[in-house]
C-alpha cells in the first residue's frame, strides 16, 4: 500500500499519523496485503458467512423502559447540564 | 490473596487487582480478561484510550460467575483490544510466562492463562477471536476452552470482531472447565447471538475418533512435532482412532480471518474518540475532526492503528468485494470443510501453536505478517465458530509447555470437556515453580 493510500485511509479512520508511521504502515500493510493475495485464488460460492452459526431473530415486546440509570451513565463523562461535552463542530 | 500483589509485580498477569481482599462467604475466586466489563474495577482492554473507564454494569459472564458464588479478584492483562498473539501489545503490563519470565504467555488472553498457571485451582474468563484462549493456554501449560460462537453471551464484552468473539475459560484443572462452562453459558436476551443455542447434549460423550489435517503439520517446530506424535500414541492407547486427513481450505482461513477481524475491529473502534468512555482529556477547542484524529492517534497503540488502517482499507469502495465479501465466502467453505470431517469422525486434532512460547527479544524482531502467521492453527476453528480446546501435551528441551488442540462440531462442547478430564489422568502436567 503506497504512502498516499495510507494517508487517505488514515484520514477516513480519523488517525493523524506521523511521517515515520506513514512510512512504516505503508511497508507493513503492503506485506499484509501481499499475504492476502491468496484469497484471489479461493473458490467462489453462493452464500456468505456473515455469522458462523445460524442466528435466530429475537424480538421483544415494544415496551418502553429504562434499563440503566442515565445519570449513572453520565457519571464518568465530561458533561455540561447533563449533555456530553465534545469538540466544536464549526 | 495477600500474596497476589507481590506475585503480580513479577508476572504482570493482572492489570487491576481488587482492593477488597476478603474472601469469606465466597465459593471460589476467579479473574477475567480486561475486555469484560466489571462494575467494581476499571475496564481498560489493555488500551490507554480506555484509562479511567469504570463500567456501570457487569458483563453477563462475570455476573453469572458472581451469582454462582465467585469473587472477582482481578482483571487480566491482555493485548490492546485483543490485537496480538503474545500479549506484548498491552499498555498496562506484559504478562510473563510462569515457566520462564523471559518468554511470552501468548495472547491475547495472556494474563488469564498466566493466572491459571500460577494460582492453584484458579479459573479465569478469557476471550477468543482468533484463538486467544487456546494460544495462551498452550504457552502456559494449562487447559483452555473457547466454546461455540454464541454459547456464552457477549453482553458486556468490549467488541473486537463481533462475528468471531467467543468467551471461554482457562484453568490448570480441566474439571473447572466442566464445572464453570455451564455457569457462564445459556441464552441471554441482551445478546441475540446467544439465543440460537440448543440445550447442551448428553453428558459424558467421548471422542472416539480424531482426524489430523496434513496441512496443520507443515510448519511446526521439531519439539512440537515430537510432543504431538507422542500424544497421538497416548490417544491410541486411550482408544481414540486417529487418522490423517486433508483440509485444503484451511489455507484460506488466515487471510479471511484477518480481513474480517480487522474490518469489524475498525468499525468497533470508531466509538473511541475521547468522549463518553475512558480518557476525555483532549483539547475541546479543536475542530471535531482534528480532536478525534489527534486523540485517537495519541492513545491507540501501534497494532491497534495498524488494524484500524487494514480494516478501513478492506471495507473501502472498490476493495470490499475483493477482501471483505470474499472472506465471508471463505468462512462458509471452512465451515463446510469441518462439517465434512465431522461426518466421519468426532474431532479435528492439531498442535495448538506451531512452537513453544517465544522469548520477548524474538517477538520484538517479528514482522506483523510473521506474528499473524503464528495463529494458523487456532484461527480456522474460530473463523468457523467451532468449539476448540487446548490441553497440555508435552514440554520442549527447555521445559516450556506445548499444547494440543481439539475441535468439535458446533455446540459439541461436552465431548471436549470429557476428553480434557480423561486426558488429565493419562498426561502428567507440570506446574511452574512459583517464586514471588
Amino acid at each position: 500500500m503506497d504512502r498516499e493510500t495510507v494517508e487517505k485511509v488514515a484520514k477516513t479512520a480519523r488517525l493523524a499519523l506521523s511521517e515515520e508511521e506513514l512510512e512504516r504502515y505503508s511497508r507493513d500493510l503492503s506485506e499484509i496485503l501481499d499475504y492476502f493475495r491468496i484469497l484471489d485464488e479461493s473458490p467462489e460460492g453462493d452464500g456468505v458467512g456473515v455469522d458462523p452459526v445460524e442466528i435466530a431473530d429475537i424480538m421483544r415486546d415494544d415496551v418502553p423502559g429504562i434499563f440503566m440509570d442515565p445519570y449513572e451513565l453520565l457519571r464518568d463523562m465530561k458533561t455540561y447540564e447533563n449533555y456530553v461535552r465534545g469538540p466544536k463542530l464549526l | 490473596m495477600a500474596s497476589l500483589p507481590k506475585l503480580n509485580e513479577k508476572y504482570s498477569m493482572f492489570s487491576c487487582i481488587t482492593d477488597d481482599l476478603e474472601t469469606k462467604g465466597f465459593r471460589f475466586l476467579f479473574s477475567a480478561k480486561d475486555n469484560l466489563t466489571s462494575k467494581d474495577m476499571e475496564t481498560r482492554c489493555g488500551s490507554r484510550i480506555l484509562e479511567g473507564y469504570r463500567p456501570v454494569f457487569d458483563a453477563t459472564a462475570i455476573d453469572r460467575m458472581r451469582k454462582a458464588g465467585g469473587k472477582l479478584i482481578g482483571k487480566n492483562s491482555m493485548d490492546e483490544f485483543g490485537f496480538g498473539t503474545f500479549s506484548t501489545n498491552s499498555a498496562f503490563g506484559v504478562p510473563k510466562n510462569p515457566f520462564d519470565p523471559e518468554r511470552s504467555c501468548g495472547g491475547s488472553s495472556g494474563g488469564s492463562a498466566c493466572a491459571a498457571a500460577l494460582i492453584d485451582g484458579h479459573i479465569s474468563l478469557g476471550v477468543s477471536t482468533g484463538g486467544s484462549i487456546c494460544c495462551p493456554a498452550s504457552f502456559c501449560g494449562v487447559y483452555g476452552i473457547a466454546p461455540t460462537y454464541g454459547r456464552v453471551s457477549r453482553y458486556g464484552l468490549i467488541d473486537y470482531g463481533n462475528s468471531l468473539d467467543k468467551i471461554g475459560l482457562i484453568s490448570s484443572d480441566p474439571n473447572k472447565l466442566t464445572e464453570f462452562l455451564p455457569v457462564i453459558s445459556g441464552k441471554d436476551p441482551k445478546d441475540p447471538t446467544s439465543c440460537a443455542q440448543p440445550e447442551p447434549g448428553p453428558k459424558g460423550r467421548k471422542i472416539r475418533s480424531a482426524a489430523v489435517p496434513k496441512e496443520a503439520l507443515e510448519s511446526i517446530s521439531k519439539d512440537v512435532r515430537s510432543s504431538f506424535e507422542s500424544s497421538l500414541e497416548t490417544l491410541k492407547s486411550m482408544g481414540v482412532d486417529v487418522k490423517l486427513t486433508e483440509m485444503p481450505f484451511l489455507k484460506y482461513a488466515m487471510p479471511a480471518y484477518y480481513v474480517l477481524a480487522s474490518s469489524e475491529a475498525s468499525t468497533n473502534l470508531a466509538r473511541y474518540v475521547g468522549m463518553r468512555y475512558g480518557r476525555q482529556d483532549g483539547d475541546l477547542t479543536l475542530k471535531f475532526d482534528d480532536y478525534f484524529a489527534s486523540f485517537r492517534s495519541e492513545y491507540f497503540g501501534d497494532e491497534a492503528k495498524r488494524r484500524i488502517l487494514l480494516g478501513t482499507y478492506a471495507r473501502m469502495a472498490g476493495f470490499r468485494d475483493r477482501y471483505y465479501a470474499k472472506a465471508l465466502k471463505v468462512r462458509l467453505h471452512v465451515i463446510s470443510s469441518y462439517k465434512k470431517v465431522f461426518a466421519g469422525c468426532d474431532a479435528v486434532l492439531t498442535p495448538t501453536m506451531p512452537f513453544a512460547a517465544p522469548r520477548f527479544d524474538e517477538i520484538s524482531k517479528m514482522a506483523p505478517v510473521e506474528s499473524y502467521s503464528a495463529d494458523y492453527l487456532t484461527v480456522p476453528p474460530n473463523l468457523a465458530g467451532m468449539p476448540q480446546l487446548s490441553v497440555p501435551c508435552g514440554y520442549d528441551g527447555g521445559g516450556m509447555p506445548i499444547g494440543m488442540q481439539l475441535v468439535t462440531d458446533h455446540w459439541a462442547e461436552d465431548p471436549l470437556l470429557t476428553f480434557a478430564a480423561d486426558w488429565e489422568s493419562v498426561f502428567e502436567t507440570r506446574r511452574p515453580e512459583v517464586s514471588p
